[in-house]
C-alpha cells in the first residue's frame, strides 16, 4: 500500500521553500568530487609553466617516470592535436576547441605562467608532486606582452601567428596581438557628439578579476577494462564536458560518460574543462582511478581564468533637458594568452537601457601573456556598466538633473532598438525606475557621519541566453513523479524544478523528485551558465509534465472504461463527469507492470529572458586613507516571476557582494614576468562578512511573453550595476572618481589628492 | 616517509590512525578517517572552509599538524549534532537560504557553534566578526548571518522556556 499525497497540495511556485538539498548541505554530506575516493585510486598534479611567454623545445619525463610510485604522465604528445578554428557544439558560435585543448595542455609554446605542461599520476600527492621536479622542459623564453597597451604596439612580440585581426578597416594582413574589431553603430555618433549641448566623458581601467569559487577544481576519473570512461567532476555542464574531452582524447563519446558532482561554486570559471580530459588519459594509461584536484595557488596562478581586464572609454553627449543623443565607446578587453574574449556583450550591455539615435561602440580582443580569461557572471558586463553608468552619473551632474530623473527621460521601453538592432522584448524598466523613486533607500535623506557620505545609482542589463535543455518525467509506483533533467544545479535548480513539477500536476513539493542526470542518461541539455537554467528547464519540465500527463489519462481511461477526452486530472486525481475517479497513485499502482509513463520535454529558443536591475547605495568615504565603507545597498530587480523568492534573494545578495569585491578590493596584480604576485586569497581578498552591509532586496515582476511562468533570467544582472553604483557613490561623497577598479584605498586617496593639487 | 601512528578524539569517539609526519589535520579527518564534510578550499588558512573545533576552539584545520591532535578533543561537521539529525541551527541555515554551494557551510556551521557557545545572545556585528574568517562567494552573507541570529534568538526563548518549567 502506497502512502498517501500530501493530502491538500499547496501552492509551489512562488513559495519560499527550503532547497531540497539543503540538509545534505548543512550537514556536511553533500558529496564534491574531491570527497570520492576510490580503491587503488592514484593522484594527479600538474607541472605548469613558469614563463609567461616561450617555446617548448623538449619534455623529458624519462627520470620522472623512473621515480617510485609514479604511475603514468602526460604531455601534448598523448593529446589530439586539435586544430584551430575546430570546434564544440555551444550557443551561437560553438566553443572553441583549440582554446579547451591549449587551457588543459600547452603544446610547442606556452602563453601564460601557469599552462598545464605535463600531469603526473602517483601512488600518492608527495610522489607526485616530487615527480614534477624531475620533469625536464627545455624552453626557450620569449619575451613577454603583459598588457593591453603593449600588445597593441605595432612592434610587440606577437603571441599566435595565426591571428590575424578580424572586422579590421582597412582588413588586416599581417599577425597581431588583436584578434577581432567588433563595431555596433547607428547614425553618425561623432557627428552628433561635436554638436551636442551637453556632453560627459570617462575612461576607465578595470583589473583582472577572479570567480573565487571556494571549490577547487576537482575530478576523478575510471576507466573500465574494456576501455569506457567515467569521468566524476565539478562542472557546470557535463554534456559540454563530454564533448571537450572526447575531442581531446579523440575517444567515441558512447566510451564517456560524465557524471555532475555538487558543485561549490562555478560563476563561469567551470564551464571550461580543466585537467578532465588529462585525468582520463592517465587513467587509461596506468588501469587506475585517478583523482586530481587543483590547489588554491594552482587556480589563481594560471590553472582557471580569471576574468577579462578591460580598458574603457565613453563618451555620451545630450541636449540641455537631458535627453541623450549618441553614445560613444571604445572597448579593449585582456583576454590573456588565447584569443577569443569577445567585447560584444560588454558593448551592448552598457549601452542596451538608454534610447539613443546616434550610437558607436568599437571593441577589440586583446591577447596578453596572462592566463586566458574565462567567464564570470554576466561576463562583460560590470566592466561595461563601470564606465558607461558612471559617463551617465556625470552627465546627469553637469546637467543638474537628478540621475533618478535623468535615466527615466534616457529609459529604453519595449519596443525600442536594442544596441544590436533588434526590439526589446517586454522590459520593465521604467516601473523599477519608479519603485524606486518611492523606496526609502532613496527617498530617505543621508545621515551625517564621520566622514563624508554619497548616494549612487546605477542601472544593469543583462540579455542572457537560452540554447538547449531537456528532461524527463517518469511516474513511480506511488504515483510520484520523477524528474530527471539535464541541468547541473548551481543556483538551487533542484528546488525551484521541484516546484515547477509540483504545480504542473498539482501535488505538494515534497511528493515531487528532481534529480541531476548524468551525460548518458538524460537528454543534452547545455550547461548552467547565462542565466538561462531557470527560465528553459522550466520549458522543459512543462512539456515533459504534459507529456506524461496525456500518457496517464489514457491510462484512466482505459482503467475506467470511457474516453481520453472524458478523463479530466487535477491535483493527483482522474475524473469523469459521471462521478468517476481513480487517483493517480492508485492508477500507477494498478498499471505498474504495464510500462513506463515517460514524459519527455525540450526547451530550444525560448524567448529570451532579458535582465534588468537597478542599485542604490550609500558609502562613506575616509578621506585620510581613502578607505570607502559601505553603509545600505539595495537591488532592484525585475525576475519576471519569482520561482522561489528565497532562491531569488540569495542570486541578488551574493552577485551584489562579489561585485563589492571587484569594486574596492578584487584585482590581479602581475608583476613584470606575468608572474601573479597575489596567488593566494589572502592577498587576493575577497569580501568576508565584515566588510559588506545587508543587501536589501526587491523583487519585481513583468513577465516575459510567451515562457512559461513569464520567467526571466536572475543571477547575473544583480553584478552588473555594483562597481559603478559604488563609484557613482564615492563622486557624490568626495567629488572624485578613480576611474580603477578594484577601487582600492590607496586608489581612492590619490585621485583625492590630485583633485586637491587641481583644486 | 615514515607513518606515525596518532591517536586523537575526533566526535567523541578515540581513533587510532596512521600518517605522514607532515599531514595536516585536514588531511587526517578527510583522507585518513574519511570524515569529508570538512571541506578544503586554500591549504593556507585563508577561506576557513576546513574550520573544526579544537578543545572547544575554531581553527583552521590545514594549518594544524596532524601529529598536534593527540590529546585535544576535536570537533568536524559529522559531529555537531546527534546521529542522523539536525542542529537548530543546522535547519535554520537550510531553511532560510543560508546555504547554496555549500561548500563553505560546514566551517560556517563550526564557527559559528563556537560563537554561540561564548555568546548565547550576539549582536549582528559579534555575528559577521564570528564567520568573518569563513569566506562564502554565494550567498552574500545576508541568510548566513539571520540564520544565526534566529538560532540564538530561539535557544535563548528555549532556555528561557526551560527555566520556567
Amino acid at each position: 500500500m502506497a502512502h498517501e499525497f500530501q493530502t491538500v497540495a499547496t501552492e509551489s511556485v512562488g513559495q519560499r521553500i527550503e532547497r531540497v538539498d539543503g540538509r545534505d548541505r548543512v550537514a556536511g554530506r553533500a558529496v564534491y568530487a574531491a570527497d570520492l575516493v576510490r580503491p587503488n585510486m592514484a593522484f594527479g598534479r600538474t607541472l605548469r609553466s613558469p614563463h609567461a611567454h616561450a617555446r617548448i623545445r623538449s619534455i623529458d619525463t624519462s627520470a620522472a617516470m623512473e621515480c617510485e610510485g609514479v604511475l603514468a604522465i602526460v604531455t601534448a604528445a598523448d593529446f589530439a592535436d586539435v586544430p584551430v578554428g575546430a570546434t564544440i557544439p555551444m550557443g551561437e558560435t560553438g566553443y572553441d576547441m583549440w582554446m579547451v585543448s591549449q587551457l588543459n595542455m600547452a603544446r610547442d609554446k606556452v602563453h601564460w605562467v601557469g599552462q598545464p605542461v605535463a600531469v603526473v599520476a602517483a601512488r600518492d600527492l608527495h610522489i607526485a608532486e616530487a615527480a614534477l621536479a624531475l620533469i625536464d622542459v627545455d624552453y626557450e623564453a620569449l619575451e613577454p606582452v603583459l598588457d593591453i597597451e603593449s600588445a597593441m604596439r605595432p612592434d610587440a612580440p606577437v603571441l599566435h601567428d595565426h591571428v590575424i585581426t578580424r572586422g579590421a578597416e582597412p582588413p588586416a594582413h599581417l599577425p597581431s596581438n588583436v584578434c577581432s574589431r567588433t563595431l555596433i553603430r547607428r547614425g553618425t555618433a561623432r557627428e552628433a557628439f561635436d554638436a551636442a549641448e551637453a556632453t560627459a566623458r570617462i575612461s576607465v581601467i578595470v583589473d583582472t578579476a577572479h570567480q573565487g569559487y571556494i571549490e577547487p577544481q576537482a575530478m576523478l576519473a575510471e576507466v573500465s577494462a574494456d576501455g569506457f570512461a567515467t569521468v566524476y567532476t565539478s562542472t557546470q555542464g557535463q554534456f559540454t564536458t563530454e564533448l571537450m574531452i572526447a575531442r581531446m582524447l579523440d575517444r567515441p563519446q558512447s566510451k564517456l560518460k560524465v557524471v555532475p558532482m555538487e558543485v561549490g561554486g562555478g560563476f563561469g570559471g567551470k564551464i571550461a574543462i580543466h585537467g578532465e580530459a588529462a585525468a582520463v588519459r592517465l587513467a587509461e594509461k596506468c588501469g587506475r582511478p585517478v583523482k586530481l584536484v587543483l590547489s588554491r595557488e594552482e587556480i589563481l596562478q594560471g590553472g582557471s581564468g580569471p576574468t577579462m581586464g578591460a580598458q574603457i572609454a565613453i563618451e555620451v553627449a545630450a541636449d540641455r533637458h537631458g535627453k541623450i543623443s549618441a553614445i560613444l565607446g571604445t572597448y579593449r578587453v585582456d583576454a590573456g594568452g588565447l584569443p577569443g574574449a569577445n567585447p560584444s556583450l560588454m558593448m551592448q550591455a552598457s549601452a542596451a537601457l538608454y534610447q539613443t539615435e546616434h550610437l558607436w561602440l568599437e571593441g577589440f580582443d586583446v591577447v596578453t601573456n596572462k592566463p586566458r580569461t574565462e567567464a564570470y557572471r554576466g561576463p562583460g558586463g560590470i566592466q561595461g556598466a563601470f564606465s558607461m553608468e558612471q559617463a551617465m552619473d556625470e552627465l546627469s551632474l553637469h546637467l543638474g538633473i537628478d540621475p533618478l530623473e535623468f535615466r527615466r527621460r534616457n529609459a529604453a521601453v519595449t519596443g525600442n532598438t536594442m544596441p544590436i538592432g533588434t526590439p526589446f522584448p517586454s522590459i520593465g524598466l521604467i516601473s523599477i525606475l519608479d519603485a524606486v523613486g518611492e523606496h526609502p533607500c532613496w527617498t530617505t535623506p543621508l545621515a551625517e557621519g564621520d566622514h563624508p557620505r554619497g548616494r549612487g545609482l546605477a542601472l544593469g542589463y543583462w540579455r542572457g541566453t537560452s540554447m538547449t535543455s531537456a528532461c524527463h518525467v517518469t511516474v513511480g509506483g506511488d504515483g510520484r513523479p520523477i524528474v530527471t533533467m539535464g541541468a547541473v544545479d548551481i543556483s538551487g535548480t533542484r528546488t525551484t524544478m521541484t516546484q515547477v513539477a509540483a504545480d504542473q500536476f498539482g501535488l505538494s513539493a515534497g511528493d515531487i523528485y528532481v534529480q541531476t542526470g548524468d551525460s548518458k542518461s538524460v537528454g543534452y541539455s547545455d550547461g548552467a551558465a547565462g542565466s538561462r537554467v531557470a527560465r528553459t528547464m522550466t520549458a522543459a519540465i512543462v512539456e515533459a509534465c504534459g507529456d506524461a500527463l496525456e500518457q496517464l489519462r489514457t491510462r484512466a481511461a482505459a482503467l475506467m472504461q470511457t474516453t481520453i477526452a472524458e478523463v479530466a486530472y487535477s491535483r493527483g486525481i482522474f475524473s469523469t463527469a459521471d462521478g468517476g475517479s481513480i487517483t493517480l497513485a492508485e492508477l500507477m499502482q494498478e498499471t505498474l507492470t504495464a510500462g513506463a509513463i515517460v514524459g519527455r520535454g525540450t526547451s530550444t529558443k525560448l524567448p529570451l529572458g532579458v535582465e534588468i536591475g537597478a542599485h542604490i547605495c550609500d558609502v562613506e568615504v575616509d578621506p585620510d586613507t581613502g578607505l570607502v565603507t559601505v553603509l545600505r545597498y539595495t537591488a532592484f530587480q525585475d525576475v519576471g516571476r519569482a520561482l522561489n523568492p528565497v532562491a531569488v534573494e540569495g542570486q541578488m545578495q551574493g552577485s551584489v557582494v562579489q561585485g563589492l569585491g571587484w569594486a574596492l578590493m578584487e584585482g590581479f596584480d602581475y608583476d613584470n614576468h606575468g608572474r601573479l604576485r597575489n596567488a593566494s586569497l589572502l592577498d587576493y581578498r575577497m569580501p568576508t562578512a565584515l566588510d559588506v552591509p545587508p543587501i536589501d532586496c526587491v523583487i519585481l515582476e513583468t513577465p516575459v511573453p510567451n515562457v512559461p511562468y513569464g520567467v526571466r533570467g536572475v543571477g547575473e544582472v544583480p553584478i552588473v550595476p555594483v562597481a559603478a553604483c559604488v563609484a557613482n557613490a564615492i563622486r557624490r561623497a568626495v567629488g572624485i572618481r578613480t576611474c580603477r577598479m578594484p577601487m582600492t584605498p590607496e586608489r581612492v586617496l590619490a585621485a583625492m589628492r590630485a583633485s586637491q593639487k587641481q583644486g | 616517509m615514515d607513518q606515525i601512528a596518532i591517536v586523537c578524539e575526533v566526535n567523541g569517539e578515540r581513533r587510532t590512525v596512521l600518517a605522514h609526519p607532515t599531514d595536516t589535520l585536514l588531511e587526517l579527518l578527510r583522507d585518513r578517517l574519511g570524515l569529508s564534510g570538512t571541506k578544503e578550499g586554500c591549504s593556507n588558512g585563508n577561506c576557513g572552509s576546513c574550520t573544526v573545533l579544537v578543545d572547544g576552539a575554531p581553527v583552521n584545520a590545514c594549518l594544524v599538524l596532524a601529529q598536534e591532535a593527540p590529546g585535544c578533543q576535536i570537533t568536524t561537521i559529522e559531529g555537531v549534532s546527534a546521529p542522523a539529525t539536525l542542529s537548530l541551527l543546522q535547519q535554520n541555515l537550510s531553511k532560510l537560504g543560508g546555504t547554496q554551494c555549500g561548500f563553505c557551510t560546514p566551517g560556517i556551521i563550526i564557527s559559528a557553534v563556537a560563537l554561540l557557545a561564548d555568546n548565547p545572545a550576539p549582536t549582528e556585528a559579534d555575528i559577521r566578526h564570528a564567520i568573518a574568517g569563513n569566506l562564502c562567494r554565494c550567498t552574500g552573507y545576508d541568510k548566513i548571518v539571520r540564520a544565526i541570529a534566529v538560532t540564538a534568538a530561539q535557544q535563548h526563548s528555549e532556555q528561557g522556556d526551560g527555566d520556567g518549567a
